[in-house]
């Protein structure tokens, strides 16, 4: 694979086309200076950008590429400022190094559709004293006025003279690179807002694209990791002999999750796993199965005496609710979900004496890092990261524990492995969306407006399963471990009832006028993990909010249109989108016989996302022919990525609202592949319509706004269509 | 000792005989563009052609493979040598995370060699065993589309001829074209 990558470069170099993808890094960064290995002769400005001698301009992505389209948002950014074609950019993954963290976060990873938004303006600053450097230089050296030096199509031009950039790369690295530099405005703007092909897809469409899986190193073992089948249990014993035997079998470790087979393949060490006996220990969640589960939510719900946490209370709270003319009251269920990324979890390592090579897939490099070091022991800085593209995130690449399994494999082995999940690995062992059981309850008033809002909710939360996954590796590495560890579990008694974990009250609440708003949270955590699923709690808050909200314009008796409008009167950017998503799809307009609309509309990310979904019924079968929608997510800078990733998220809703559903009997999951985890197929996929609300506002999120609308826009349509007002996930009619 | 086509070239491999092609051509040969997804034959992540029929290679064991003509996704074409489709894929950005599209392509490619006008019946049932976490298939079934004898035709008819996609330069020719 390097082999392959550096013949690729060079291909690419010696014909000046530009290398659009990841090559796998060969950053030696640490705390010190830039994030990136110096090149000789190179202009190095910052930690983003290197320009060559030769004129190539190299950046450094600070986010993960997980098909999100932020290797083309980012570099676009840089091509705006530094007046090159994103084409002629050389993009390649950054490895870990404090610039590189996300500005928002505070932390290097990508996440929460807020990657283009917090970066926006520090990366283009950083392109724009690049450039004026280059001017500087390039002034000094050919002894014109600066006024007289322009940037244009990644050439100096000078009068009717164009040099390129590498002409100035030595001056310019002698002199102070200039900073707050003057940004290009919008009116201005060539590349930004521009419709273009996304910059990867000649990898992506020749299998050239590196991967995690893809990485290859010398005397490289096959690891599979046999785990508990109810999550968490501890190993009390195994007998690996008959495993040890199998063909290509060269050794078996134990790690904290399980016991690991290696072999010279990836089907030798499959094989030999099958014939591993292993003893479990009893955890709490093996008492537990998705109907005493549900029961329990149930029981909760209805104990007023569990008081839970307040996510919210504005106003009366929901002290005024029986005051108005009417009150509605419903109860919604959402359901465990699995991500299933297209990728299955996997990580290569590569140790050599004291340090090691890393080479994963990653929404962190920093989380992967910290878990190279804690499970590992390695040294921090003998930690080397070659972060590859990712086969699909949704926030199922962010915890470590595929690095935490393979540093521990690795260096109780003693060799270079790489460790593949099957896709039952997979479904079995994912950080879950946490299901949950709510009572909605509205006070609305004669005219149609909601007075009170009052929302009591049940189940797990994240932040608990969070803290225990990240706190080990992100704490400083002086801390004693039986401290850290000790330390992690205390994250579960915190948020379940002290803090109020903010994913619980996401888009709950906040989208419609009600002077009087209540929201609680009550935990009840049977003990399956939970994590960040494509859009986090708004995935099934929107879901219960927007279904909701049809109930209340249904029994007021207006149009579910008007209802919301006449309620979001302070929400200008969800009026728009609203308003746009009725007029392009036509609501109230006739339809196909037999066809229905739902509308939802919702704000997540900073954006606003409205939808129309076009659906009837055959038999039992909900057929869902069209989905209109529009987005106002501020200023665009690819409109052909904003589309896709709105349709991309209301296909991942889409796969949730018609199937999705993680169970458990006895506390094992009984969902372990395809068959029985089903996705949307193309046979079953809506035709998608996307359209943008034109603004000039600071860039919001894309990546997830788009799926919390789908599930309640479809269930909307369900209720048109049947009669049947569906408060259950996933949609199963009667 | 098992020997076989791999993207025309003649090759042999002594490994044990049910290990699945797909592991052979990724592992053995170091051929990394067809991918693992379920190891059920349920995703298409891993499809090659097998005699020109598009297969599940993550369930067909080696043995399987004696004397056949294998083409996986580096054989269909290269950067600088795409095949249509591929070519297709590109003008209309259709990858997203992109660990699908290999497998889409080859039963996109194999659609084509056989039923190169297909409706959109057909393009559906030959492409619902692939699966696309991201939701491409709006862009997949268009991108197919312009590359059937009828979608190329309705394209000649506008005088827009499918353009031959070179990352230095597309910008310019679009820019020139707008």
């Amino acid at each position: 694979m390097k082999k392959s990558s550096m013949t690729r470069r060079l291909f690419l170099l010696s014909t000046g086309a530009a290398a659009t993808g990841l090559i796998v890094g060969c950053s030696t960064a640490g705390p010190k200076g830039k994030g990136y290995s110096a090149i000789a002769g190179a202009f190095e400005p910052n930690s983003f950008i290197q320009i060559t001698p030769d004129h190539q301009v190299i950046f450094y992505l600070p986010s993960s590429e997980m098909g999100q389209g932020i290797l083309d948002g980012l570099t676009t950014l840089i091509a705006e400022e530094l007046r090159v074609q994103p084409t002629a950019i050389d993009v390649r993954q950054a490895s870990l190094h404090q610039d590189y963290k996300n500005p928002e976060m505070g932390m290097q990873a990508t996440g929460g559709s807020n990657a283009t938004r917090a970066q926006f303006l520090p990366l283009r600053q950083a392109a724009a004293d690049t450039a004026a450097a280059i001017r500087n230089a390039a002034a000094k050296q050919l002894d014109q006025p600066l006024d007289k030096i322009l940037l244009a199509d990644g050439n100096v031009v000078v009068g009717d003279k164009s040099y390129g950039f590498g002409d100035f790369v030595a001056v310019a690295a002698l002199m102070p690179v200039p900073e707050n530099s003057p940004l290009r405005s919008p009116a201005q703007f060539d590349q930004i807002g521009r419709e273009r092909p996304r910059l990867d897809a000649l990898d992506k469409s020749t299998g050239t694209a590196e991967f995690g899986i893809d990485a290859e190193v010398e005397n490289l073992y096959r690891a599979v990791v046999v785990r508990s089948p109810v999550l968490g249990a501890a190993l009390e014993g195994f007998d690996a002999s008959a495993a040890l035997k199998q063909s290509g079998v060269v050794d078996v470790v134990q790690i904290k999750s399980g016991v690991a087979v290696v072999a010279q393949s990836y089907w030798q060490a499959r094989k030999a796993a099958a014939a591993l006996e292993l003893n479990w220990g009893k955890t709490e969640l093996g008492s537990w199965s998705s109907d005493s589960i549900y029961k329990n939510f149930t029981d909760s719900l209805n104990d007023s005496s569990q008081k839970g946490l307040e996510c919210c209370n504005e106003g009366e709270g929901d002290k005024l609710l029986n005051q108005s003319e009417t009150m509605v009251a419903a109860d919604y269920y959402a359901p465990y979900l699995a991500h299933a990324t297209m990728e299955p979890l996997n990580c290569t390592v590569a140790v050599e004496g004291d340090s090691c090579k890393i080479y994963v897939g990653t929404q962190s490099v920093q989380v992967s890092a910290g878990a190279a070091v804690y499970y590992g022991d390695f040294d921090a800085d003998k930690v080397k990261m070659h972060p590859a593209f990712l086969g699909g995130g949704f926030g199922r690449r962010s915890l470590g524990d595929d690095v935490a399994e393979a540093v521990a494999i690795a260096k109780q082995s003693g060799r270079n492995i790489q460790l593949v999940w099957s896709r039952e690995d997979d479904m079995s062992n994912d950080f879950y969306r946490p299901a949950s059981l709510v009572r909605m309850q509205a006070g609305v008033s004669k005219q149609g407006l909601i007075e009170t809002w009052a929302v009591r909710r049940v189940g797990p939360n994240i932040m608990g399963h969070m803290v225990d996954a990240w706190l080990e590796v992100l704490a400083p590495d002086y801390l004693n471990k039986g401290f850290t560890d000790w330390l992690s579990k205390l994250g579960h008694p915190l948020f379940n009832r002290f803090v109020a974990d903010a994913s619980n009250g996401d888009g709950i609440y906040g989208d419609y006028d009600t002077p009087n708003k209540a929201v609680r949270h009550v935990t009840q955590d049977p003990g399956l993990r939970t994590g960040f699923w494509r859009s986090v709690g708004h995935s099934s808050n929107a879901f219960f909010k927007e279904s909701f909200i049809d109930e209340l314009a249904q029994r007021a008796g207006i149009d579910e249109l008007q209802f919301r409008l006449a309620n979001m009167k302070n929400n200008p950017r969800l009026t728009e989108a609203t308003e746009l998503v009725a007029a392009k799809a036509g609501w109230g307009k006739p339809l196909p016989e037999g066809h229905f609309h739902g509308l939802a509309t919702h704000s997540s990310f900073g954006s606003a996302v409205a939808q129309i979904a076009e659906v009837s019924i055959k038999g039992t079968q909900i057929i869902v022919h069209k989905v209109t929608a529009a987005i106002h997510c501020g200023m665009v800078v690819n409109p052909e990525i904003v589309r896709d990733q709105v349709e991309g998220g209301i296909m991942y809703g889409l796969t949730a609202a018609l199937y999705g559903e993680i169970t458990l009997v006895d506390g094992v999951v009984q969902q372990s592949n395809f068959h029985n985890y089903p996705m949307l197929r193309m046979a079953d996929a809506p035709e998608v319509e996307v359209h943008i609300v034109e603004s000039q506002e600071h860039p919001e999120g894309v990546g997830e706004p788009g799926l919390p609308p789908l599930a309640p826009a479809v269930a909307n349509a369900v209720f048109k269509a049947s009669g049947q007002r569906l408060r259950d996930l996933p949609l199963r009619l009667g | 000792m098992i020997n076989f086509q791999l993207n025309n070239s003649p090759v042999e491999v002594d490994i044990d005989p049910d290990t699945p092609l797909l592991w052979v051509v990724r592992d053995h040969f170091k051929l990394k563009g067809s991918k693992f997804g379920c190891g059920m034959g349920l995703c298409g992540a891993c499809t090659m052609h097998l005699n020109g029929e598009a297969v599940r290679t993550c369930t067909l064991p080696i043995s399987a493979v004696q004397g056949a003509v294998i083409t996986s996704i580096e054989g269909l074409g290269t950067p600088d040598n795409l095949h249509p489709l591929q070519q297709a894929w590109v003008e209309h950005s259709v990858p997203q995370c992109g660990y699908c599209q290999s497998g889409q392509l080859m039963s996109a490619s194999a659609l084509l060699a056989k039923n190169p006008n297909p409706s959109d019946d057909d393009i559906v049932t030959a492409m619902n065993g692939n699966i696309c976490r991201c939701g491409t298939y709006s862009k997949i079934k268009s991108a197919i589309k312009s590359v059937s004898k009828s979608g190329a035709e309705a394209m000649r008819n506008q005088e827009s001829m499918v353009e031959t996609f070179d990352p230095a330069t597309a910008n310019l020719k679009r820019e020139a074209n707008s």
